[in-house]
């Protein structure tokens, strides 16, 4: 009997993930970790039992000792864990609202029991109350090349009050669910000096990192209710007119997590773009926003092919959650995301699209480039972010992505840069620390919206199809392993040498050594331009000006100087635009290294305005104002606005008044 | 008919009253006008010389405030007390000078006289200051109990169904328009009486002003929505009209001054014909009704 068992494991866990090619032809990574779970919803006790087998391949030349892994439900558990202490506890906690991960059996491919060498760690901070880690020594190191396969059941009880996962009346989001590897890294691996499983706690700002696995899935819930999930619904088991339970199988392969979703209320619709069948989910009552969701993710999925990409699976899930789950909005799991809309939100107002696009680039940047989210956020949220806000600006308006009314419009990439450049913390620490390290509340404005507002600046610089280029090539490179912050820089360093040779240098890391490794700011003023005269000839000349007009000048010659400041520690290359009276230009190119710099010019024309980065290319600079100067500024806009606000108050006051 | 009579009876009075309504409009233009000008000084100063105006030319561009800094936040400090005082002040006026409206509105013809309009405004300042206070109030205060208190039950509640904030918000907007306008038609009916009295009788004026409405509500009350149709319709348009309008040029601009400063003095008219149509239905149902029981509100 026992030895059967261990047959038919061995068959379901290894043979059956690696073997069969049910989602992809063939496989897009190296499948260093499988699952095949076996999980029952029981809506009543809000609880999720299930039969996890496993494997890991110790891909590395080492002999491992243990293995780890994240109980991230636990981090539910009570209010003395790490990411409730770092989220300030949470208010109004009750017991009834903890969630918890608990292991019934933990055994090795043979049944042996291997929880005497189960132990809980808190590799980030020492925290004994936190048990969101489990190391797990083995009675037999592995060898490299061999594989450890676990059999492991566990009750999971989801959180009453939702953050990303949990639960609300009938509303079921679960996620970070069940027992899972943490990545082993081997020397030379990222920032890996010595092998060791890189397996950190739940942290309250913080995400995940995992090896691209095979899940298969099998997933029973009350025949009522609507599925969604990460994987391809194999099988359904039509319940027999008795049973009050269906079971649904589903097959993932090559994503870095699996979520699913279970509520009766769910409406579901599908569409399809190209080879990607795509199902939304959301509440019946909100079928307004059908088209919205579907046009923005196509918008995204086009874009991205074009310019970064193919999407490599065939099928893609999109969640919209009902109000009273919408802790669980605006999180991505890969292949099945969650948006954030409600009914009614208006046309004019693109904040679902916004969330729809940002969830889904997540698919690239962390689920097909799967970075270490918990040691470097910016390179999956802020390079998301450059990319949501590309998007969303190219296909909404490049100066009302987010919000289109007649007399307010916003760019979505003016959402980044007001939120770095006005942040009075924004030199407090470098894009470069571990998502629960920053400081002042920085994580989000650093993480999102510091590296969105500098790749702007790279872009800015290097140009849009380079930009474009070098995330083709990173792409390319590192699809389907675990790229670096220093992976992404050398990408860039040889896509932009092979571009421009050496006119950047030698390498662009001046550019990272300031923007994503350093905490200065960037500020360029024109601070004073003027036209001396030198000497004057009484003889007047005729010459034509820039509208082709005869205009009579008096031949006089002028010394015109241009004085620039530089006002930030950030150096970076600028254009600046002369406009001279006679309607000549001149473009100067300057490398913003010295902290004050001067044009100047001999000759009859005179300066009439000077920019600084007349394109606003480098958005990094906090301040556009002091980039230009003119000696007759137009007035007239702000007249306007006045105009506008007179007449505003008058009637408002007249509106409010009996 | 009483009140297609009313609204065409008034339509001479409001005319006639065009000086009048000329005074509310400069006073409130100089009223705003005392907060406008210093932050359109402040904003000026802001951008000195620089040329990133440029970004405004297509409207409101958060980025270029946001770029002001510490100029930006002291421009909506001041900008947020200053709208304050403009309300509260212009509360005031609106209650002095609707004194004087309504006193004109009594007869229906006559050369309008500047001194007389300020004499009567002033002369029902206090009553007129009294009913509006309180009648603010009770809007404030069903404002609070119908909009607020649902609103934020249905909100806050995690198991309020799909769209229930909506449905609720629309329920509730639409209970409060209908008491709105029933409470207005008590001020009007309570400043209309009191300017028929000799002496400030505030008070009793609100009690008629209740009373009146709903003795003659099927009269008063369409006569109101419709009034208040044509004004919410005519601010639907200026709504439509002002914010799209961007010219480039400094003539423009004043070009675009002048037709919002037109447009706000068309809704004083408006307001005008409001009070007006109220103070004829109101002489015409007493003239129906017995003398004494309007004696009995005296």
């Amino acid at each position: 009997m026992r030895k059967s068992i261990v047959i038919l494991f061995v068959v379901l866990v290894c043979v059956s993930p690696v073997k069969s090619q049910i989602v992809n032809k063939i496989p897009l990574s190296i499948r260093q970790t499988g699952y095949n779970i076996e999980a029952t919803l029981d809506p009543s006790s809000k609880t999720v039992t299930g039969i996890m087998h496993a494997f890991w391949v110790n891909k590395s030349t080492d002999v491992v000792p243990d293995i780890q892994l994240h109980l991230y439900m636990n981090a539910f558990r009570n209010n003395k864990t790490t990411m409730n202490i770092e989220s300030g506890g949470l208010s109004g906690y009750k017991d009834a609202d903890s969630g918890w991960i608990d292991i019934k059996s933990f055994t090795d491919r043979y049944g042996k029991d291997l929880t005497s060498g189960m132990q809980f760690i808190s590799p980030d901070d020492g925290n004994l109350q936190d048990l969101t880690v489990l190391k797990v020594t083995l009675p037999q190191a592995v060898k490299p090349g061999d594989t450890v396969f676990i059999k492991v059941n566990f009750e999971t009880r989801l959180p009453g009050k939702i953050k990303r996962t949990g639960y609300k009346d009938d509303f079921f989001f679960v996620a970070q669910w069940f027992p899972k590897f943490g990545v082993y890294e081997p020397v030379g691996m990222r920032y890996s000096t010595k092998g060791a499983w890189n397996c950190h706690q739940f942290h309250a700002n913080s995400e995940f990192y995992s090896n691209h696995s095979v899940y298969d899935v099998k997933i029973t819930v009350p025949k009522e209710y609507v599925v969604g999930t990460g994987g391809m619904l194999i099988s359904g088991v039509n319940p027999d007119a008795n049973s009050k339970n269906k079971t649904l199988i589903y097959r993932a392969e090559d994503i870095v997590d699996f979520a699913w979703t279970a509520w009766p209320g769910y409406a579901v619709f599908t569409d399809q773009w190209e080879h990607v069948k795509i199902t939304l989910l959301l509440p019946k009552e909100r079928k307004d926003q059908v088209e919205r969701q579907f046009k923005a993710v196509k918008n995204a999925l086009e874009y991205f092919t074009r310019n970064v990409g193919k999407y490599p699976w065939p099928y893609l899930t999109i969640v919209d959650p009902p109000a009273k789950g919408n802790g669980a909005g605006g999180m991505e799991y890969t292949t099945i995301f969650t948006s954030e809309s409600f009914t009614g939100v208006p046309a004019f107002y693109h904040f679902p699209e916004m969330v729809t696009i940002h969830e889904f680039g997540h698919a690239y940047f962390m689920g097909i480039l799967a970075s270490n989210e918990f040691e470097e956020p910016w390179l999956d949220e802020g390079v998301n972010s450059f990319w949501e806000e590309r998007i969303m600006d190219h296909y909404y308006g490049e100066s009302e992505g987010m919000l289109d009314l007649p007399w307010l419009k916003i760019a979505d990439k003016s959402m980044s840069r007001l939120s770095y450049a006005n942040s009075k913390s924004r030199q407090a620490v470098s894009n470069n620390e571990y998502s629960w390290n920053y400081p002042h509340g920085t994580y989000g404005m650093m993480s999102y919206n510091k590296t969105a507002t500098w790749l702007y600046t790279l872009m800015g610089i290097i140009g849009e199809e380079t930009t474009n280029e070098v995330f083709r090539e990173y792409y390319k490179k590192w699809a389907f392993r675990h790229p670096s912050g220093d992976d992404f820089v050398n990408i860039v360093n040889e896509v932009v040498k092979k571009k421009y040779g050496d006119k950047f240098g030698s390498d662009m890391n001046w550019f990272f050594s300031q923007t994503l490794y350093g905490t200065g700011i960037c500020d360029y003023k024109v601070a004073n331009f003027y036209n001396r005269k030198l000497y004057q000839i009484d003889k007047k000349t005729t010459e034509i000006d820039s509208l082709s007009k005869k205009v009579e000048v008096a031949d006089s010659l002028y010394k015109s100087v241009v004085e620039l400041e530089r006002l930030g520690e950030v150096m970076l290359p600028v254009d600046v635009l002369v406009h001279f009276k006679n309607g000549q230009e001149v473009v100067e190119s300057w490398d913003g290294k010295s902290r004050v710099k001067d044009f100047t010019y001999t000759g009859k024309r005179m300066i009439d305005w000077v920019k600084i980065d007349p394109e606003f290319k480098i958005r990094m600079d906090v301040n556009y104002i002091n980039n230009s100067m003119t000696d007759n500024p137009d007035n007239v806009p702000v007249r306007r606005i006045t105009d506008k606000l007179i007449s505003f108050m008058q009637f408002f006051i007249s509106f409010i008044s009996l | 008919m009483k009140i297609i009579h009313s609204i065409k009876s008034t339509v001479l009075r409001t005319i006639y009253l065009w000086k009048g309504a000329l005074i509310i409009w400069f006073s409130s233009l100089l009223l705003v006008s005392m907060l406008a000008i210093p932050i359109k000084g402040a904003l000026n100063s802001g951008f000195g010389k620089s040329m990133i105006t440029e970004k405004l030319a297509g409207g409101l561009n958060f980025e270029v405030f946001a770029d002001l800094g510490a100029a930006f936040k002291s421009i909506m400090s001041f900008f947020s007390v200053g709208l304050f005082m403009a309300i509260l002040v212009g509360f005031i006026l609106n209650a002095f000078f609707t004194g004087g409206v309504f006193e004109r509105l009594k007869e229906s013809s006559g050369k309008f006289s500047a001194g007389e309009f300020f004499r009567a405004s002033a002369k029902n300042f206090w009553s007129f200051l009294v009913i509006s206070l309180i009648i603010s109030l009770i809007i404030l205060v069903l404002a609070f109990l119908i909009i607020g208190i649902p609103l934020s039950i249905v909100g806050q509640s995690d198991s309020s169904p799909e769209g229930a904030l909506f449905q609720t918000g629309l329920i509730v907007l639409s209970i409060f328009s209908l008491l709105l306008t029933v409470l207005l038609l008590v001020a009007d009916y309570a400043r209309a009486w009191q300017v028929t009295m000799d002496r400030n009788v505030c008070f009793k004026a609100i009690g008629f002003g209740f009373s009146q409405t709903f003795k003659t509500f099927l009269s008063s009350f369409p006569l109101m929505i419709i009034l208040l149709v044509v004004q919410l319709s005519f601010g639907w348009l200026v709504l439509k009209i002002l914010p799209g309008i961007r010219p480039a040029t400094g003539a423009g601009v004043f070009l675009l001054f002048l037709l919002s400063q037109i447009l706000f003095f068309l809704k004083i008219m408006l307001k005008i014909w409001r009070y007006g149509s109220v103070t004829v239905l109101m002489a015409v149902n007493s003239q129906e009704k017995a003398p004494e029981q309007t004696k009995d509100f005296r």
